[in-house]
Parts: C-alpha cells; sequence; structure tokens
C-alpha cells in the first residue's frame, strides 16, 4: 500500500513537471506570434543627388527630379550574412522569415525635400520581429521608363538643362546595408528600416575619385550627353540614347544604370536585366 | 589547543596588509582560439587600415568591438565564451565607400565549420521529440524512484 502511495506521489509530481514545461512552451509559442513591429523601405540618392557633384570629366550636376520606378520588394531573415556576390541564391542560404510588399509599381523621386533631407519612404508593411539581413527589389517599366532624371549641369560656363529617361528594368537581390549603423532590425511595436542607395557617381564618375579609379575608368561621366546637346537643352529617351551614343558609351552607360542599385556601401547582384 | 594555534596563525596572516607586495607583477596565460580575418576589394588590394565592427549573437545591433585592419587589410579577435554568444559573428569591414559583412559561426569560444552544428548546441530552445520523451522519461524515473527509495527504507525499518 505504502509503494503504491509512494508510486503515486511520484507520478503526481512528475504531472506537475510536465505540464508547467508544456504551458511554458505554450506562453512562449503565444509571445512569439504576438511579436511584431514595422518594417519600412527607403531609397537613397545620397549626397549626389541632394546636394550634386562634379563629374569625372568636370560637370557641376544639380537634380531637381530623380525618378525611380519601383516594385515587388522582399526583405529575408537570413541565418547568416548573405553575400549574393560571393555565391550565396537564395537556394543555397536559409532563411527563416520573409515580408514581400510593394506588389504595384510605385514611383518615388530621390531627390524631394531639403539639401539635408532623409532618404525616401517607399513603402512599409507589419513584419514579423527580426532581423532582416537580405532583400530583392525592383526597377520596372512604367511609360517607357525605369528611371528618369531632370537637372542642370554647368561647366565653364556653358549650362544645359537635362531631361534624361532610361529604360533598364532589373532585378537586384542584395545583403544587408552596410553602413555607420545597422538596419533592418524590427523590435515588437518598433519600426526597422531597409535601404536601397543608387550611386550616380557609376553613371557620371566623380571628380573627387581619382581618374584611374575603378568608379571613373567605368563611368561614362557627361560630356558624351552634353555633346548630343541641343544648345541648352538636352532631352532623351533610352531609344534615342541607344542611337546617338557610341556602343561604347552606351555600354558604359548601360552598364552603370543596371550598377546603380546598393545596399550602403554593399554590392547587390543583379539576378536579372 | 592545536587547533587555536592554527585558527590564529590563519588570522594572522589574513590580517596581513597587502601593500607590500604591490610593486610586484604576474604574467598569467591561456591559450584560446582566436579568429583572424583579412580584407580585400574586388581587385585584390587589402582594404589597409579598415574600419572593422564585429557583433556578437546576442546583440546584433549594438558593435561588440571596434578596430581597424593592418597595412595587410588584416584583423584579429578573440569571441568570448559566454554561452549567450554561441552562433554567428557578424563582421563588417568598411573604407572610402566601399564595404562588406560576413558571418562567422562560433560555438564555445571557437569556430565551427557547420553553423546547423551550431544551432544544435544552443541551450533552451528547439528540442528534438526524442530528446522531450528522454527528458520526460528521466523526470518521471527520478521523482518515482526517489519516492520508492523513501518508501523502502521506512517499510525496512
Amino acid at each position: 500500500m505504502k509503494k503504491v502511495s509512494a508510486i503515486t506521489l511520484g507520478m503526481a509530481l512528475s504531472s506537475v513537471f510536465l505540464s508547467s514545461c508544456t504551458q511554458g512552451n505554450s506562453s512562449q509559442t503565444v509571445a512569439a506570434t504576438r511579436n511584431s513591429g514595422t518594417l519600412a523601405l527607403v531609397a537613397n540618392g545620397e549626397d549626389f543627388v541632394r546636394q550634386g557633384f562634379v563629374s569625372k570629366d568636370g560637370w557641376s550636376i544639380k537634380f531637381d527630379r530623380v525618378y525611380l520606378n519601383v516594385s515587388d520588394v522582399t526583405a529575408y531573415q537570413m541565418e547568416s550574412s548573405f553575400e549574393p556576390n560571393q555565391g550565396d541564391t537564395l537556394e543555397n542560404v536559409k532563411y527563416s522569415n520573409k515580408v514581400s510588399f510593394l506588389d504595384t509599381v510605385k514611383t518615388i523621386d530621390l531627390a524631394a525635400g531639403e539639401t539635408n533631407a532623409e532618404p525616401i519612404l517607399v513603402e512599409q508593411t507589419e513584419a514579423p520581429v527580426g532581423f532582416y539581413n537580405a532583400i530583392a527589389w525592383k526597377l520596372t517599366t512604367i511609360a517607357g521608363k525605369t528611371i528618369g532624371l531632370q537637372g542642370q549641369a554647368t561647366k565653364e560656363g556653358q549650362i544645359i538643362n537635362f531631361n534624361l529617361g532610361f529604360n533598364r528594368p532589373v532585378e537586384y537581390l542584395c545583403g544587408e546595408f552596410v553602413g555607420d549603423d545597422r538596419k533592418g532590425i524590427v523590435e515588437p511595436d518598433q519600426t526597422g528600416q531597409l535601404e536601397t542607395t543608387l550611386h550616380f557617381d557609376h553613371v557620371f564618375g566623380d571628380s573627387q575619385t581619382a581618374a584611374d579609379d575603378a568608379l571613373n575608368q567605368d563611368a561614362l561621366g557627361f560630356q558624351p550627353l552634353a555633346d548630343l546637346a541641343s544648345g541648352d537643352r538636352l532631352k532623351l529617351d533610352e531609344t534615342s540614347l541607344s542611337a546617338k551614343l557610341s556602343p561604347e558609351n552606351y555600354q558604359k552607360l548601360t552598364n552603370a544604370l543596371v550598377g546603380l542599385g546598393h545596399v550602403g556601401e554593399g554590392h547587390c547582384q543583379v539576378v536579372s536585366n | 589547543m592545536n587547533r587555536c594555534y592554527f585558527f590564529l596563525s590563519l588570522l594572522f596572516l589574513a590580517a596581513l596588509p597587502e601593500t607590500a607586495f604591490a610593486h610586484g607583477a604576474s604574467i598569467q596565460y591561456r591559450e584560446t582560439s582566436a579568429i583572424a580575418i583579412t580584407a580585400n576589394y574586388d581587385d585584390g588590394k587589402p582594404m589597409a587600415n579598415a574600419q572593422v565592427v564585429i557583433y556578437a549573437p546576442s546583440d546584433r545591433a549594438t558593435p561588440w568591438l571596434k578596430g581597424t585592419t593592418d597595412e595587410g587589410g588584416n584583423f584579429t579577435f578573440v569571441p568570448d565564451s559566454d554561452p549567450k554568444n554561441v552562433g554567428n559573428w557578424d563582421i563588417k569591414v568598411r573604407q572610402a565607400g566601399h564595404g562588406d559583412i560576413t558571418s562567422i559561426p562560433v560555438t564555445g569560444g571557437k569556430l565551427v565549420a557547420d553553423v546547423s552544428e551550431t544551432n544544435s548546441s544552443s541551450v533552451g530552445s528547439d528540442y528534438t521529440t526524442a530528446q522531450k520523451v528522454v527528458m520526460a522519461a528521466t523526470g518521471i524515473w527520478g521523482f518515482v524512484g526517489t519516492a520508492l527509495f523513501f518508501s523502502r527504507s521506512k517499510s525496512a525499518k
């Protein structure tokens, strides 16, 4: 009888032990499903767009409008750093979570706001908490353009008012933002930010960088475009650019436009173009 | 009496001022595992004197360590063995508008070849069903066995 009582007591204590473990796991599961915040995507043309710059061939360029047509954004929580330029793909690197948004094309103006304005908010969505360290996004054609540039270029007293339309649809796959701060961290009821960075010095070069630097060697510059101006006006679209630029210059322009997308200082892989 | 002398001696030694030994020096050492990185530009040139920022797994938002690469783009650090920091250590290197981030899996202060191995050794989460059954059975037998033991000893008397 005493043995039966002892066994019964042991089983009762065991039941209490197991039930407490089960309740703990359930409460953790409930807490996890309630943890969400906001994930925001911003686009940044950096000081090149906001303040202007001097091209590799000496043209002082200032932008009034820099239009981008952005769509199909997906943010991923990768188990480790995602380096698509080092061979990482969405197939060989596991992700624990992904959030897709902006399934319709949105046009943004990187030059909007004052000189020191913040990067432009593209879209934001509710997202599970966590660290989003990879992003895919597209530049999509609307009205024959993926990118539109409007502004003024000046050199040695000559002024050219330019209105350029490029049509280079591109899909980018990028790792983590590389900059002063770490981005992409979503905490409960907080907003985490992802950034796409457009490096327009890749198109026109930069007088602040050495002439033999790869940036300037690969950039088109502005002079080949200035040579196509009619008086003080330059208005060209993709079709006219392909017809009027030399094949070498058109290829340089194409390569530079495709390579615009970055994540801060981090490079992106071009999935399709 | 001998015990009394013994404890008095201990008390006397403990009361000795430590300042009499302050001018000495000592070196302690231990063997540990360090992580050495080398950062290069795409053209193969080293990222010399580049900014290095290291993030530990337990706090991916706050830099754990900051430093600078040497002339060869090299930087070395020793990850701590805190159980909270088992997992991927993220290394960010930046210079002149160029930068990269890479992850290095570490467990117990040592590099592991496989991240999945690191994840399976982490404490307190994601037990498999088999592990839970074994844990439960062990717990049950512990209680039952203890109850039987005390019951047996009482009946033996």
